[in-house]
């Protein structure tokens, strides 16, 4: 027996509040759905995660008292009818209907009468106004207060760029197509999209398609990547016959991008710690027909997974809060937690110094985030900077972004790229 | 894809609740989990297999465990909450079965038998792994008295309503080739038989 989509979406809300990302909990969903019914569930999903502070305060304030816990899937299952009310165009009587038909096959029949009379009590008087900046802007209040203090001119901007839906952009592959060429088979396949202002062989489409829409997608003519992400190839300055290393590699965009890029390179390493998100670099190399040296490793451990051979060049894209791409993931706002950015930023210091030791001299390391905070950003580079007399920081004189002092930040803009962070560091020759 | 933040680093260190994004946490059958469980493929109606009657369990052996443990490795994956042999073209009287919302009950029925023990009907939107993406109301007797055997062929009687009372009868139905669409109206039904015809053809 299954469970019915909006029961099913209240589950998978719920396993999101109990820490798993959408990533993680939603393709078994999307797997049992034909395919013509999995765009529901995920908007469903998606769109109630966006919303989720906006909706919880209105329930909130609509509940005498919360759920006891073993009912708290019914307040997700509120929750996702409130969306539905809020944010779409479903007729209202279908939303509850559905919805009270949900809460008994979720096996909480004694909640019937409570959903039915808080949903039509909340379309009969709309929403209310957001009772703070966390419930208008729909963050998490650390999040709002930590933007408006790291940003205090950008701040509702990047709120506001958060919930609005992601462009599909595509990094065309410069070995088969040049990005003109590209365009012309897109408009050809009637497909509307327009070059990337910044990244040399990026394009963005004006409407998100499935991929195997895309022209010669199979053989590897293009690969989806924001903007910000294919900025990385630049920075590194890539040469041939240089070794390259990818340190937290999966699923291995930017390994690719760094491949079709400079084709001479004398090899490139990518490694990523998760055995499960190694075969995504491998599926992405094989469809682009490239070859890199995959390792699984922890990027710190160089011990263990190190030949000896120093690098020319290190792109270290770390792993991070992720609150630059809140908008294409916007679970980030349930799962992420204040107290995490302080171990966070231990990893990242860490990491920075682990690979500064396998840089060669007169080599590059390239040091990237998708994160919006300075906590992990140009703070990272300030402490490195500061503790080895070394480091050569290198002024970046590019159109994009906003200079930090130590890297440049670029903001979530809701016309192109994802939040995003680059600081180029340089060993001198001995 | 700017998504690949997640070194393993952090999962060490902050645990459960961050986690590595794109990283399947794959199905542990919990109880009895067995790491050779296979993901069988569920048959799907109009597939005439499905009216097949289940043969009752002799004696509960380790192949009948084998059986459960893929029964339960093929609901999880498939985010189902109840399923019988039946539907993996098992012709036992066999149903496994799961309603918490984190696999953490799972049951186990064998040779089930069911006693009314409340006449009333109760409605319930219904939906069936063999019949993916249609949901309907079915009406159920709402209280029931189930005596099976578990995993260790050990009887048990087991009091039900609610989910638990309409998934027991979804799925006894299985075991005698009826499907929750046999309830619904001679139009409802051939519309949800074309369509799922259609999908099938599509994807062959």
């Amino acid at each position: 027996m299954a469970l019915p989509l909006r029961a099913v979406a209240a589950r998978v809300l719920l396993a999101v509040e109990n820490g798993q990302s959408l990533n993680q909990c939603l393709p078994p969903a999307l797997n049992q759905l034909p395919p013509e019914q999995r765009p529901q569930l995920q908007a469903l999903c998606y769109g109630t995660c966006r919303w989720f502070h906006r909706l919880d305060g209105e329930l909130g304030s609509r509940l005498k008292k919360p759920l006891r816990k073993p009912d708290r899937v019914i307040h997700h299952l509120m929750l996702v009818a409130l969306f539905q009310l809020r944010f779409s165009e479903q007729a209202s009587y279908a939303v509850l209907n559905e919805t009270v038909e949900a809460c008994k096959a979720l096996d909480k029949p004694h909640l019937t009468g409570l959903v039915n009379g808080v949903l039509r009590k909340a379309e009969r008087e709309g929403a209310p106004e957001p009772a703070d900046d966390s419930a208008q802007f729909s963050h998490p209040v650390w999040m709002v207060e930590k933007l408006r203090h790291n940003w205090p001119e950008d701040w509702q901007a990047i709120l506001e760029a958060n919930n609005q839906q992601a462009p599909m952009t595509l990094r065309v592959n410069a070995k088969r197509f040049s990005r003109d060429e590209y365009l012309a088979l897109l408009n050809q396949a009637g497909i509307e999209a327009h070059a990337t202002r910044f990244a040399p062989h990026g394009i963005q489409l004006e409407q998100p398609v499935p991929v195997d829409r895309l022209p010669w997608f199979a053989d590897g003519a293009v690969s989806v990547q924001d903007e910000a992400a294919q900025l990385c190839t630049t920075l590194l300055d890539l040469q041939p016959g240089q070794r390259v290393l990818d340190a937290c590699a999966a699923p291995g965009g930017k390994t690719c991008a760094i491949l079709e890029s400079e084709p001479a390179l004398a090899e490139v390493v990518a490694i990523d710690e998760s055995a499960e998100r190694l075969p995504r670099i491998e599926e992405n190399l094989e469809r682009l027909d490239l070859h890199a040296t995959l390792r699984q490793a922890d990027a710190a451990d160089t011990g263990h997974w190190w030949d000896g051979k120093a690098f020319d060049r290190i792109l270290l894209d770390v792993p991070c809060s992720a609150t630059g791409v809140i908008r294409r993931h916007p679970d980030i706002k349930l799962l992420r937690r204040e107290s995490d950015i302080a171990p966070l930023a231990g990893i990242q210091l860490g990491l920075l110094e682990a690979m500064w030791d396998i840089l060669a001299p007169g080599g590059r390391l390239v040091y990237a985030t998708c994160s919006v905070f300075g906590q992990e950003n140009h703070r990272i580079i300030q402490r490195f900077v500061k503790q080895n007399e070394q480091v050569k920081l290198v002024t970046l004189d590019t159109d994009w972004g906003i200079d930090t002092g130590a890297g440049r930040q670029l903001l979530p803009d809701p016309d192109s790229h994802d939040g995003f962070f680059y600081a180029v560091l340089e060993k001198p020759e001995p | 894809m700017s998504e690949n933040t997640f070194c393993a680093a952090r999962r060490r260190i902050l645990a459960n609740r961050i986690t590595v994004r794109g990283f399947n946490g794959g199905t542990a059958t919990n109880k009895g989990e067995n790491q050779s469980a296979m993901i069988r493929e569920i048959l799907e109606y109009p597939d005439p297999r499905l009216r097949t009657i289940a043969k009752p369990v002799d004696e509960v052996t380790d192949d009948i465990r084998t059986l459960i443990d893929d029964m339960f490795e093929t609901m999880y994956d498939a985010n189902g909450i109840g399923l019988a042999a039946t539907q993996i073209d098992v012709h036992k009287q066999v149903i496994v079965m799961d309603l918490s919302e984190d696999k953490s009950e799972p049951r186990v029925f064998i040779n089930p038998k069911v006693e009314v023990l409340d006449g009333d009907l109760e409605a319930m939107q219904e939906g069936c792994l063999s019949v993916p993406g249609f949901y309907e109301d079915v009406k159920r007797i709402e209280h029931c008295r189930i005596t099976a055997k578990d995993r260790n062929g050990e009887e048990f009687v087991l009091e039900a309503e609610g989910l638990l009372a309409v998934c027991i009868q979804h799925e006894m139905d299985h075991l005698n080739g009826k499907l929750f669409v046999d309830y619904l109206s001679q139009l409802k039904r051939s519309r949800i038989r074309k369509k799922l015809e259609k999908l099938h053809k599509q994807s062959a």
